[in-house]
């Protein structure tokens, strides 16, 4: 689709008749979709099969694990070991910064989308405003506060630093959302004995819900993501998340333990796999609005 | 953005009650109240923090702060003459360094990179698809996970899949296309370092412009494909009448907020090659840190923060004022 060829006389692109034109378009739809397919399920692929084989057959580039070497031990991990505890660790920490952002979005974003108040427009830009900041920057002046008022190495420190983070975002999409509902359904309600808070419940956050799923997905992928607040919030290294812990892990001494390193990876990949395959109309029906 | 500018702002006549403020108003402001509260924290107090430090000398494990003034900024900006004159006799191959006019062009470099990768594959994959008749729902949850990985699991694949002993990329990359040595790593080499770490971060970042752009495609009514074809469109046209003027403003907007990431980059790179080998993969982020932890320096760290947060907010100016991506939305 590079070239916009003379459309008086030749309709087709490139010049060719509709139906070659359309024969062509179907080829390179399927040939892309399998190239992404190929292309980010490889390393995945790899991933899973090399923490299935011992540490002798991973020494030779192979394509599947033979039954010699085949080997579940490196799933081990989970058991005992502090990646368990990291994983664990990252556990808490993405649900409770999915439930905090959920909860103070929503409200915040009702609030800008149904309430009157001066500079609110302002507000809601000046918000993006955080995220021209380097999480590098605001990572060590907190490390001081949190040392301060004692959150440092917590996992309420985190969650904390995580929610204000994945916020900003998540506060447009429900602003954008909500503004999308109608008003009168509302209005309605009220005039029918509910309170703004009964609306708020009933009506609003059911309507909402895919922009729910898609702040919950978003916060998701922040927490479940996140290296340098971790990194720096959590020194100790039993209340670490994964992340920097797998990173330490891997850096200190030779001989990195690359299959439980490659097993735990595995299982992180696991919960994004499920989410993205059941909640995908959910995330995009969350984007589904006209300005964000 | 228009429309809803209409709300702000008081209503005259509308407040019966007496008090200075009204009740919405106070309403309003408690659903954001614990939004501000949490930015004061978290963004607020942390940045003036770093302006104030930026302004002191601090080695990092002592408490004593000197007051130098601009004096760090001074270091920072100041090397620009030196830097002008690497680049005239040396050409890019002065880049090598590790100052900090060189680490903001690599990071340029860098954003710019990245930024045009993950929008073009982005795009692709998103009109693939939004099109694609079978398997449609495994292949987007598969392009999904990708964005939805963590990065310190990219980050892992890459080193172990770049691996000189058990790596499949090195194998591909030495022996089959040899394009490097057989003992060499192939992010340890100061040309391919900075391609690769492009590549490896748009594997996971390009589907941000994905799903953008395909929950705007599939809100596109079917009937003005229809239309259109019943008009003697062909495919391109129909792209580029029907498809394009829908997804532009969300477009632009997404490669607003990837450049932005992409420019603050820290913990891919970092995990990636600790901005080596060298300087090669220093940009900005990796460079302020390594002032404040290898050089031991906070305080021009701290400056080198700043100028950073001033060279964005200027560039999303200027591209708002360019571009209005707020605007193009608003269809």
């Amino acid at each position: 689709m590079s070239t916009d060829t003379d459309h008086d006389d030749i309709r087709g692109v490139f010049g060719v008749d509709f139906r070659t034109a359309d024969r062509l378009y179907q080829g390179t739809l399927v040939a892309s979709a399998a190239m992404f397919f190929v292309l980010i399920m490889f390393p995945i692929y790899w991933m899973l099969q090399s923490s299935l084989k011992t540490r002798e057959a991973r020494r030779a580039v192979s394509w599947v694990p033979s039954a010699e070497t085949f080997t579940l031990e490196h799933y081990d991990v989970l058991l005992g070991t502090d990646v368990g505890l990291y994983l664990f660790n990252s556990a808490v920490v993405t649900l409770g910064t999915i439930i905090c952002v959920v909860a103070v979005s929503l409200v915040a974003g009702y609030g800008l989308a149904r309430l009157n108040f001066g500079h609110k427009e302002n507000f809601a830009r000046f918000l993006l405003f955080g995220y021209m900041f380097s999480p590098i920057v605001l990572g060590l002046p907190l490390y001081l506060i949190w040392k301060e008022i004692g959150l440092l190495n917590t996992r309420v420190g985190l969650i904390i630093a995580l929610t204000a983070i994945s916020m900003p975002f998540s506060v447009w999409l429900m602003w954008k959302y909500i503004q999308t509902i109608p008003e009168a359904m509302e209005e309605s309600a009220w005039v029918a004995g509910a309170s703004r808070w009964e609306s708020f419940r009933d009506i609003i956050v059911p309507q909402t819900q895919p922009a729910i799923i898609a702040a919950a997905l978003f916060a998701f992928a922040l927490a479940w993501n996140d290296f340098t607040f971790a990194q720096i919030l959590l020194p100790r290294n039993e209340a670490t998340t994964f992340a920097p812990g797998i990173f330490r892990l891997i850096n200190q001494g030779y001989g990195a333990p690359w299959g439980d390193a490659l097993a735990a990876s595995m299982l992180t990949t696991v919960p994004p796999l499920l989410f993205a395959y059941f909640l995908q109309s959910y995330l995009l029906k969350g984007f589904q609005i006209r300005s964000l | 953005m228009a429309s809803e500018t209409l709300e702000g702002g008081e209503t005259p006549g509308l407040s019966l009650d007496r008090l200075p403020v009204s009740s919405e108003t106070l309403l309003g402001i408690a659903t954001i109240l614990p939004v501000i509260l949490l930015y004061l924290v978290i963004s607020i107090i942390p940045v003036g923090f770093a302006v104030w430090a930026s302004f002191h000398e601090i080695p990092l494990l002592n408490p004593q702060w000197t007051w130098v003034g601009l004096g760090n900024y001074a270091e920072v900006l100041g090397s620009l003459p030196a830097f002008v004159d690497a680049l005239s006799t040396e050409g890019l191959s002065a880049l090598s360094q590790g100052g900090f006019w060189e680490s903001l062009v690599r990071g340029v470099l860098f954003m710019v990179g990245s930024t045009l990768v993950q929008l073009v594959v982005g795009l692709w994959m998103a009109l693939t698809l939004n099109r694609i008749a079978h398997g449609q729902r495994i292949i987007t949850a598969v392009v999904f996970t990708s964005y939805l990985i963590p990065t310190i699991v990219v980050t892992l694949l890459a080193l172990f899949m770049f691996d000189t002993f058990y790596g499949v990329f090195h194998v591909i990359g030495s022996e089959w296309l040899s394009i490097w040595g057989p003992n060499d790593f192939a992010l340890g080499q100061k040309d391919l370092a900075m391609p690769l770490v492009v590549l490896i971060g748009s594997w996971k970042f390009s589907v941000f412009i994905t799903i953008f752009t395909l929950a705007q495609l599939r809100s596109i009514p079917e009937r003005f494909y229809e239309a259109a074809k019943v008009c003697g469109a062909n495919k391109w046209e129909m792209f580029r009448d029907v498809t394009l003027p829908r997804i532009q403003g969300v477009i632009l907007v997404a490669v607003l907020l990837r450049s932005i990431f992409m420019f603050n980059k820290f913990d891919l790179i970092w995990t990636l090659t600790q901005g080596g080998p060298g300087y090669a993969t220093t940009t900005l982020p990796v460079l302020a840190y390594r002032e404040a932890f290898e050089a031991s320096n906070y305080g021009v760290s701290n400056a080198m923060a700043v100028v950073m947060f001033l060279f964005l907010a200027l560039g999303g100016i200027t591209y708002f004022k360019m571009f209005n991506p707020g605007d193009e939305v608003e269809t």
